[in-house]
């Protein structure tokens, strides 16, 4: 059997139509399937990953109809990256939310465990689609499955944050297809090669119309200011797999989708700007917001938001240094953010308010979980020699090659408040005083391995980045190509 | 103040929306040159009957151009009973004794809901069986068959379907959707593809492949909105 992009999917959907019969013949199949299924993924697309850079794009088409009739799927160097990387942590993820929550009664964990497979794979799809509105369906998939965990625990406050989350999701959803209309009504096509090729013969003030329209959307997505409010609500109460999944997965296509749509579809001028400023300022306001938390799921929600500010900051420089950074970054943030979602959840997982109080002197309980949160606190932060160090140094070079200098200047001082922050809930768990009488919850196997291995991955990338710049750079190179990708998958009509 | 600015906002939103879709004409020809397509609608017009012998373009368009999207949005669908089940589903756990209408409905609307039930079920996978010829598919059928069973649900006080028989037909129409894709992609070697076709263009027969997954459509959607209705129609008994 040929491997193909169409799997990512397939595999999933699937398992996920099957599990409500498997786990009448087996009780634990909801939770091993899943399990199996993103395995796979993992190694399909280490091989596909290898195939594109031996070979070239992977466009492949389904129904057989080509470009641009059909829907197609596509690996170029820079999704076949991130389709990696987003496999990998949604197995990890996995692996550490497997006995996760043992208390839950058997029926409930088969829809937890569907919801949760199925927003890894809705991500997937809107990573590898080449077709406009496919990824709208993606999106839509990763929503539904995002709203219904974030509401998952069943409280009060879960419902709130959940149905704060439908609403401007479906909002994002809204503005989305109106911008897809109106390209549509323009370009006669859905293909997004075909719209980049023809969007220069598109009026401008339907350009812009769109562009907006885009960037209203996708900004919700994308956790961009000001349309971020649902993001802390969502993963403070979503369970911490979770909460660990919308970081390391679901932001991550939202960026990408962003990117996609402004670095392929459009050639506007001035939007690289407005990546900048409003990257800015997203990461401004939201590490101001970390700092003041109290809870530490709020707290790791809003340096969350910050990470992909910089993010876009580094997309809007848009030099191929940059877009490196960029996507370095998004690895950076994926690994280390969901290794803190995952240790931080253990000193709180007693805790009825998540308060940072709880991590006073959790050292003592748990001292391996927390060395393991204090290097990923030093890693997002940039201390070398974690692989944070090398995303945050590239973005600031490029800034500095730009002759950027308030931006770097910005740069900095917002990385002091992110180290106050991060600093003072390290302290709390070495140095504080007053103790917490909370028995902590000792962390099983699985879990431990699943920590342990993004735990490795950000010392070895931290000392030894050459292991990954050459992915990096063939991917944020055929991001900028947008000739190549055109002609990639046009030219096979 | 904020009532203000959010009026203000959707002002001006309505006038972007306006202006824009003021520009673009209703109702125009748009479709370009039908016998050398470069419009994917176009394209879509010519290939439907000549290629995939479908007499409806639009199910040619929804199962076959593009059945991703469409597999995409039966997924979709799923989703949202699942995460519905997840949310809502404890009830049943907590002990707390349910019931689905507070009062009996009149004998003259049981018995009418008796006769027009196995209809609306005809009826439903009528429209399903014929989506490549008339309008109307897999997703009109299964609404309709839904329709079907909340009528009986909010007429009788006792209603109940076989819960083991709905979860089967549920998960193998959706796994037979994926199935027939994966039969594309095995023989023609691209998921979703569709066979040659057999029987004449406007025979129930025909159209390939584009019939059998509509109907497993149907059934899918309409044993999914059923099983919907099922977990949102519960009171707490007083």
């Amino acid at each position: 059997m040929v491997i193909s992009p169409v799997h990512y999917i397939v595999a999933p959907l699937l398992a996920a139509f099957a599990i409500p019969l498997l786990t009448k013949l087996y009780k634990d199949a909801a939770r091993l399937v899943p399990g199996i299924v993103l395995f796979y993924n993992v190694v399909i697309s280490f091989e596909l990953m290898q195939q594109v850079l031996k070979n070239g794009i992977i466009n492949e088409v389904i129904a057989g109809w080509k470009p641009p009739w059909g829907i197609n799927l596509v690996l170029t160097p820079f999704t076949a990256f991130l389709t990696t990387m987003v496999s990998v942590l949604g197995f990890t993820i996995w692996l550490y939310g497997f006995r996760f929550k043992r208390t839950l009664k058997g029926g409930v964990v088969k829809y937890y465990e569907i919801l949760q497979m199925m927003m890894i794979a809705g991500s997937i799809g809107v990573i590898i689609t080449g077709d406009l509105f496919n990824m709208f369906v993606f999106i839509e998939i990763v929503g539904i499955t995002a709203y219904s965990l974030t509401a998952f625990y069943r409280e009060r406050n879960g419902a709130e944050a959940g149905f704060k989350y439908l609403l401007i999701g479906s909002l994002a959803s809204t503005f989305l297809l109106l911008a897809i209309l109106i390209i549509y009504t323009q370009t006669g096509t859905l293909n997004m090669a075909q719209i980049a090729e023809r969007m220069g013969s598109v009026p401008q003030s339907m350009k812009i119309t769109a562009l907006i329209f885009f960037l209203i959307a996708l900004g919700i997505e994308a956790e961009m200011f000001p349309l971020n409010a649902w993001a802390p609500d969502a993963y403070e109460q979503a369970p911490s797999p979770t909460s660990a999944t919308f970081a390391a997965v679901v932001s991550i296509a939202g960026v990408y989708a962003l990117v996609r749509v402004l670095f392929t579809l459009f050639d506007v001028s001035g939007v690289h700007n407005y990546l900048i400023v409003m990257g800015f300022i997203t990461m401004l306001v939201a590490e101001i917001a970390a700092i003041t938390q109290k809870n530490l799921k709020r707290m790791l929600a809003y340096s969350s938001i910050g990470q992909v500010g910089l993010v876009l900051i580094a997309f809007g420089i848009g030099s191929k240094l940059a877009v490196f950074g960029a996507i370095f970054l998004m690895l950076n943030h994926a690994v280390i953010k969901s290794l803190l979602f995952m240790t931080g959840s253990y000193f709180i997982y007693n805790s009825d308010d998540k308060r940072l109080v709880g991590l006073n002197g959790m050292h003592k309980q748990l001292p391996y979980v927390s060395a393991l949160f204090s290097l990923a606190a030093f890693a997002i932060v940039g201390f070398p020699p974690f692989s944070g160090f090398w995303s945050k140094f590239y973005i600031l070079i490029s800034a500095s090659n730009q002759k950027m200098m308030y931006l770097i200047i910005g740069i900095l001082l917002v990385t002091i408040i992110e180290l106050v922050y991060y600093l003072r809930a390290v302290g709390r768990i070495y140095f504080a005083k007053e103790e917490m009488d909370d028995v902590a919850h000792k962390p099983s196997l699985n879990a431990l391995v699943a920590m342990s291995f993004l735990a490795l991955f950000i010392i070895i990338v931290g000392i030894y980045p050459d292991i990954i710049t050459g992915y990096l750079s063939d991917a944020a190179s055929s991001l900028l190509d947008k000739m190549h990708y055109v002609q990639q998958i046009l030219g096979s009509k | 103040m904020r009532k203000y600015i959010a009026f203000l906002l959707i002002a001006i939103l309505g006038w972007t929306l306006a202006t824009t879709f003021k520009a673009i004409p209703f109702g125009a020809d748009r479709r370009g040159d039908l016998d050398h397509p470069d419009k994917v609608a176009a394209f879509y017009l010519k290939e439907s009957p000549e290629v995939l012998q479908t007499a409806n373009s639009i199910t040619a368009i929804v199962v076959n151009f593009r059945g991703f999207d469409t597999l995409g949005e039966v997924t979709v669908l799923f989703l949202a009973a699942t995460g519905l089940a997840s949310i809502l589903y404890r009830r049943k756990e907590e002990d707390v004794e349910v019931e689905r209408v507070r009062l009996p409905s009149s004998g003259l609307v049981r018995t009418g809901a008796k006769i027009l039930f196995p209809l609306m079920l005809l009826l439903g996978i009528y429209v399903f069986i014929h989506g490549h010829l008339t309008p109307g598919g897999g997703f009109q059928g299964g609404a309709i068959i839904a329709t079907g069973f909340l009528l009986m649900l909010i007429t009788y006080k006792h209603f109940e379907t076989n819960h083991n028989v709905m979860v089967w037909l549920e998960s193998l129409a959706g796994l037979a959707f994926v199935a027939v894709g994966l039969y594309g992609l095995f023989v023609y070697g691209s998921f979703l593809h569709n066979t040659k076709s057999v029987g004449t263009l406007n025979d129930l027969i025909s159209g390939g492949l584009i019939p059998l997954i509509y109907i497993f459509i149907g059934i899918k959607v309409g044993t999914e909105l059923t099983n919907i209705l099922y977990i949102l129609l519960k009171i707490k008994k007083s």
